[in-house]
């Protein structure tokens, strides 16, 4: 079964909107678009899982994944700067979400 | 993962029944069907943390089997779910029909986590499969799919593609009381209106809402599945998900009741003064500044009892057992009481200092505080029209330079790399710290916090201002990356996250200072040992006169304008070229072995100050910030510039360190010659 197309942009075009326009919360982006937060955070996880969002978790210092997870870990998997290893295990924290490619134009 | 015939044949074994049940009411006919092949199944799907398994282990008690599905290895949980054929408590008066004849057993199939009918994962094929990509005849009776009423939004993904195929369905909703705390009330009726199919709310765990689960179970596989839910004619996936979100917008909307519009949390209000615009980089700097004056004011003490610790007992205890080994007055106790001892514990005294900042640090990160310093942060790059993610790297870089070079691998445009790699150097990383707060203390008494504070402020500007100087003519063409923060709510910080993080950037400092601080700390005193003049034995060589001494005079006098022309400062900042925390313990060895004749030398800060009043003509405190300053925005480390070698190549690593000197040096200099018309 099929439905028209809607000429309109649906929660997720709106979401990638405003992430491409700079608006820097998933608060503020469901704010500027009208839309329920709770929809806005399914929103961002769907675009997350199908690749169109790079989520990556951000602590001061350190990768909270460990050394494994730092671009400057060494080929073992080792600290590259001579630091002892972060504690993992941390509770969520700051997170921040990059467009990973730009959506459809059509 | 591909799934095989084997599954498809193994899903017969599962599924062993493609004959659409015939449930017959028990006071009004009889016979029907009993456990077995003619069970009828059904399937259990949702994403993960749904409460999934909760449900499956609720409805079927030990009756399970579990096991890893053939040639994969995800697990299938299997079980018997015996309920009624109709309600437990049948109130008909003339019911003779037997207990036994009511029984029905349901076969329950709980399949792997998935969010959506689209794999990302083995798990979530298995279940593509298993749910569609098997004939008709051999899906399961029913899909139950477990939604999360706190987080219905998440849910419903799933929800809508099973719609679109017309797959017999139903929703449990579970977490309801975790919904219920958050004030969101889920009206069934209007969700199951608007979603086309049963909802039934259920707490598996109290065992809450199970009887009408079976209920609705038992009328769904007696009914024919709704019509499917329209998608558009499209072949774009974003069209298409959009669609769905749509969709899910609206269900949300319909089915469920928040106390307003958008409820205001905590973090919500919170978040209106400290991430705004103007307000937000105030509160910012003055939660700083308070951490900095914190920081100095508690910890001056505890430094001062250590400085007296290692200047005094110790140094005297290392001199006496050396005397009774007959090495008083070598070049070994030289290089054990006036080179180690004096210069890694005169960095040690700060360990206090740093473990109580790192606390602090610690606090602000597992509040989520910090979370919103970076959507301040963010905000003033995109502003200056430097790449939103580049503070990602930069921020990093207020710990340690060298993995925040390494992070600007995160930048997709090569311009970007080089470009934010050589604005790192400007953070003011924690090993500068220890200089600052030293010289704080020395030059400002009480206002130490302040100074100090000054200088991260400074570290801010020399960024935006270096990397708008670079945008303006290197690459005035660079594009901006998007970029959206994911605010976590605010939280009480726990005590086992911050002293663990505490505890690993304390190790971090102190490995630096155990490693690195004692090579150079060798370094030195080899230099300051190696006499310039004929005739002088090595080891006997006064440090003015050593190589160290000699090679320091000799690019003093660069510094004259700057206020700090004196060659004991000038080679500490040479030394300072390989690690800052080399500054202080450089600066503890050469005034150690710089001692006048037969005078009392007085402590590490009074001389230090005492060559900062000659050098400056006595405009100490201009000088002081002038060297702070100078030490801020030169080249930090050798490690750094290794990683900027790796990641930027010579040409940009060359390019940024004549950058940070003449930034530094230039800065220094106005700083200075500003500063002495006021002081």
């Amino acid at each position: 079964m099929t439905a028209l197309l809607n000429p309109t942009p649906g929660p997720l075009r709106q979401v990638l909107a405003e992430v491409e326009a700079g608006t820097p919360t998933v608060a503020e982006i469901a704010r500027r678009a009208g839309l329920d937060e709770v929809v806005v955070h399914a929103a961002v996880d769907h675009l997350v899982r199908s690749g169109r969002l790079e989520s990556r978790e951000l602590s001061i210092g350190c990768p909270p994944s460990g050394c494994g997870g730092c671009a400057s870990a060494g080929p073992e998997g080792g600290p590259g700067c001579g630091r002892p290893a972060p504690v993992t295990g941390r509770r969520p924290g700051l997170v921040t979400l990059t467009l990973r490619r730009r959506p459809s134009k059509d | 993962m591909a799934v095989t015939e084997q599954h498809t044949r193994r899903l017969d074994l599962i599924v062993p029944s493609a004959t659409t049940p015939s449930l017959k009411a028990c006071c009004h006919s009889g016979g029907g069907i009993g456990a077995g092949p003619d069970a009828p199944v059904v399937a259990l799907v949702g994403a993960p943390n749904t409460g999934k398994s909760t449900l499956f282990n609720a409805l079927t008690g030990s009756r399970v089997t579990m096991g890893n599905w053939p040639g994969t290895t995800v697990e299938v949980s299997r079980g018997i779910w015996r309920t009624t054929r109709v309600a437990a408590t049948c109130t008909c008066e003339e019911c003779t029909c037997d207990p036994e004849e009511n029984r029905l057993e349901i076969t329950l199939i709980d399949l792997p986590g998935a969010y959506s009918l689209d794999p990302h994962s083995p798990d979530e094929e298995l279940t593509r499969e298993l749910l569609v990509g098997v004939p008709d005849d051999e899906r399961p009776d029913l899909c139950v799919v477990a939604c999360d009423a706190s987080r219905l939004a998440n849910s419903l993904y799933l929800v809508a593609q099973l719609r679109e195929r017309g797959l017999p369905m139903m929703v449990a909703l579970t977490m309801m009381d975790v919904a219920a705390k958050r004030d969101i009330t889920i009206d069934t009726d209007a969700l199951a209106d608007v979603l086309g199919c049963p909802v039934v709310a259920i707490d598996p765990r109290r065992r809450a809402g199970l009887e009408a689960l079976a209920g609705s179970v038992r009328e769904a596989i007696t009914q024919p599945p709704a019509a499917p839910r329209p998608v558009p004619a499209t072949s774009d996936q974003l069209e298409l998900d959009d669609d769905r979100f749509a969709w899910i917008a609206t269900s949300v909307a319909a089915g469920t009741r928040a106390p307003s519009e958008h409820p205001r949390t905590f973090s919500d209000k919170v978040d209106r003064w400290v991430t705004a615009p103007v307000l937000g980089p105030l509160i910012f700097l003055g939660v700083m500044w308070a951490v900095f004056q914190v920081t100095t004011t508690v910890a001056a003490p505890l430094q001062d009892f250590l400085d007296g610790l290692f200047s005094g007992p110790l140094s005297d205890g290392a001199t006496w057992l050396l005397d009774q080994l007959g090495l008083g007055g070598t070049w070994v106790q030289g290089l054990v009481v006036d080179g180690l001892i004096a210069g890694v514990g005169m960095l040690l005294t700060f360990v206090p200092l740093m473990a109580l900042m790192f606390v602090l640090l610690a606090l602000l990160e597992d509040s989520g505080y910090l979370a919103r310093a970076a959507v301040v942060t963010d905000r003033l790059m995109r502003s200056i029209g430097l790449p939103g993610r580049a503070f990602l790297p930069l921020i990093v870089g207020f710990g340690c330079n060298v993995p925040a070079i390494s992070a600007t691998r995160i930048l997709p445009s090569a311009r970007q790399r080089v470009l934010t790699a050589l604005l790192v150097p400007f953070t003011s990383c924690t090993a500068r710290l220890t200089v600052f707060v030293m010289l704080g203390s020395v030059f400002f008494g009480a206002y130490a916090g302040t100074a100090v504070f000054a200088m991260y402020v400074v570290s801010i500007h020399l960024v935006v201002l270096a990397g708008l100087v670079l945008r303006r003519t290197l690459w005035r063409t660079m594009g901006t990356e998007p970029l959206i923060i994911d605010l976590p709510a605010y939280q009480v910080p726990t005590l086992r996250l911050t002293a663990s993080v505490t505890w690993v950037r304390l190790q971090g400092f102190l490995k630096t200072a155990s490693g690195i601080i004692v090579a150079t700390v060798c370094a030195v005193w080899l230099f300051q040992s190696i006499p310039t003049q004929p005739g002088v034995a090595f080891g006997e060589v006064p440090v003015a006169e050593s190589a160290y001494g000699v090679a320091a005079q000799a690019v003093t006098p660069v510094f004259a304008p700057a206020g700090f022309a004196q060659w004991q400062t000038t080679s500490a900042l040479v030394v300072g070229f390989v690690a800052k925390e080399a500054v202080i313990s450089s600066w503890a060895q050469t005034y150690a072995l710089d001692e006048p004749d037969g005078s009392d030398p007085g402590t590490l800060g009074e001389r230090v100050r005492v060559d900062f009043d000659t050098s400056s003509g006595g405009h100490p405190i201009p000088a002081a910030l002038a060297f702070m300053v100078f030490l801020l925005a030169y080249t930090p480390c050798v490690a750094t510039l290794a990683a900027q070698w790796r990641e930027i190549g010579p040409k940009w690593t060359l390019f940024g360190v004549a950058m940070q000197l003449v930034t530094a040096w230039v800065l220094a200099v106005a700083v200075f010659q500003v500063g002495r018309l006021f002081w």
